[in-house]
């Protein structure tokens, strides 16, 4: 018996007789209520998504899942493909499953797979990446005056990130993947 | 730290005083230290001590005296209690303490509250059924605008359309398709819906429970959208006013006219935040002492620390009248005009910062 508090993304509960991954989750106090944990939950069997909240109070089962370190190889048809560094298996997880942490994976990356069954069910990246700057406007003179202090940038692999504006094209940064912020220069 | 934010958040808060001056009220500097802090079943206050030396105290007995004292989750009682002594119009912006708490970006233990309150309203404006609350739908409304007409960053979208209201009643029908007043003393019936919604139940959930599952599940995300990332910046802007709560809801307002299971509480979404919590105010002071027991009995019942009722608070209420007032989280407002994604970027040092001192 588990407690809500215990719910993060990639853990199993077992509800109704079906295991069910937490692909979202959210605490919510709201004003005059109890506090309550806001998730959504995806059946591992039938793939078929729910939104659910839970009452903190409440108790659920959290089922055990391993968690293996693997190296991302490629993407193709099935989806990201990805091997264990140390048996050589490989494991394929669908652009779905990946979602938006996908945008932050490159060629040889160290990541971490929840796996439920014999089948990776969540992709863990680590928590803080590098990535480059590789294009971004020049920062202009009168920009903090007027209340600008960040400003889009590409990275390498592709995705945009709000960093401040004294950044240059080629610099490197440190990007928070929990919430997609940038953190510091690397 | 972000020292642009911080700027920006002086100038917000100016401008929040200049509003409540221009229109004739008074700011006051209410306690943040006290006795009875306000006991709210799902409100955890701050306690300490305080020493003092009884000599002279002669109501304090002989020797040392300890007292027990907690920081204000909110400045409620002292206001309702300095319009029952004849003040009208007045605010106070100071910080307000909740522990146990998240620290998810929208929450800080310590927190700047602004809460406003005024009485003897229009007679013809409390004749009619919900009048009171739309008079204060209207002066938060004009409130927000003014502070985002004053800065120098310019006017954001969200805010320049007139904002949303809608009843919680409406909202239940317009989003999920249930009618909710027939439910209102049905618990079975709650337990049978939140069941067909998928959620779990168990023998423990109360109305209010069941309520909660329901609504932040499948309503207050499509009336608050926020990207599970607490990305805010993103989605539907469009401030809502949710109003007339079930009066369980609502231990602090008024019960409504026309079905006393609801009662004239309101709330204020921007981007994903609650901004606005608002009452029109009980003044009778059986109802209030009825309720008041109940959150103690809720308390108790939940494992949690009770103090006595605030019996100053209680006497002094029926001679308060009729008021409104709202509570308005002032580091949300500062959020949403900087475009901060978490509070810690618009105050000067993070909860992380202040209480954990590994670094990493």
């Amino acid at each position: 018996m588990s407690s809500p508090n215990d719910i993060k993304k990639g853990v199993v509960i077992l509800q109704n007789g079906d295991p069910w991954v937490v692909t979202e989750f959210q605490h919510i106090n709201p004003g005059k209520g109890a506090a309550f944990v806001r998730t959504r939950i995806k059946n591992l069997k039938s793939g078929k998504t729910l939104e659910q909240t839970y009452k903190v109070s409440e108790t659920i089962t959290i089922v055990e899942v391993e968690y293996r370190n693997m190296q991302y190889l490629y993407h193709d048809a099935t989806g990201y493909n990805f091997m264990d560094s140390g048996t050589y298996e490989q494991f394929s997880m669908s652009d779905e499953d990946v979602g938006d942490q996908g945008k932050y994976i490159r060629d040889g990356l160290e990541v971490t797979l929840t796996m439920y069954e014999g089948r990776p069910i969540a992709l863990q990246l680590p928590k803080k990446m590098n990535f480059k700057i590789v294009e971004t406007m020049p920062a202009v003179k009168g920009d903090t005056a007027s209340g600008n202090v960040t400003k889009e940038a590409k990275t390498d692999v592709g995705f945009i990130v709000n960093v401040p504006i004294f950044l240059k094209e080629g610099e490197e940064i440190v990007v928070n993947t929990d919430t997609g912020e940038y953190v510091e220069r690397a | 730290m972000n020292l642009q934010n911080l700027l920006s958040r002086s100038q917000i808060i100016k401008s929040i005083r200049r509003f409540f001056d221009e229109r004739g009220y008074t700011e006051i500097h209410t306690p943040r230290l006290v006795g009875l802090p306000g006991q709210e079943p799902h409100l955890e206050p701050m306690w300490t001590t305080v020493k003092v030396l009884s000599s002279g105290n002669w109501e304090l007995g002989t020797g040392n005296c300890e007292l027990p004292a907690a920081l204000i989750t909110s400045p409620e009682y002292a206001m309702k209690r300095l319009l029952a002594a004849g003040m009208d119009k007045i605010y106070d912006l100071g910080s307000c303490f909740r522990n146990n708490e998240p620290w998810d970006g929208t929450h800080d233990p310590e927190f700047l509250m602004l809460e406003w309150y005024r009485k003897n309203l229009t007679a013809e404006a409390s004749a009619k059924a919900g009048a009171d609350l739309f008079l204060l739908m209207d002066e938060t409304e004009e409130m927000i605008r003014f502070v985002c007409h004053s800065r120098a960053g310019g006017n954001p979208e969200w805010a320049q359309a007139p904002f949303r209201r809608i009843s919680v009643e409406d909202a239940w029908r317009e989003y999920l398709g249930v009618e909710l007043t027939p439910l209102l003393d049905d618990l079975e019936g709650m337990k049978k819906l939140a069941v067909s919604l998928g959620q779990t139940v168990d023998e423990y959930d109360s109305w209010d429970d069941l309520y909660f599952k329901i609504f932040l599940t499948h309503i207050e995300p499509k009336i608050c959208p926020s990207d599970p990332n607490h990305e805010l910046r993103t989605t539907n802007y469009q401030p809502t006013f949710l109003y007339r709560y079930p009066a369980s809801m609502a231990a602090l307002a008024r019960r409504s006219a026309d079905d006393p299971r609801y009662a004239e509480r309101v709330e204020l979404y921007v981007g994903g935040l609650e901004l606005a919590n608002g009452f029109v105010e009980l003044a009778d002071a059986e109802e209030q002492r009825k309720r008041f027991e109940a959150e103690q009995a809720l308390r108790q019942k939940l494992g949690k620390k009770t103090w006595p009722l605030d019996e100053k608070f209680l006497a002094d209420l029926p001679m308060m009248g009729n008021a409104v007032g709202v509570a308005f989280g002032v580091d949300r407002l500062a959020m949403l005009l900087t475009g901060a994604k978490s509070i810690n970027d618009v105050v000067s040092f993070s909860a992380r910062e202040r209480f954990v001192s590994r670094t990493e």
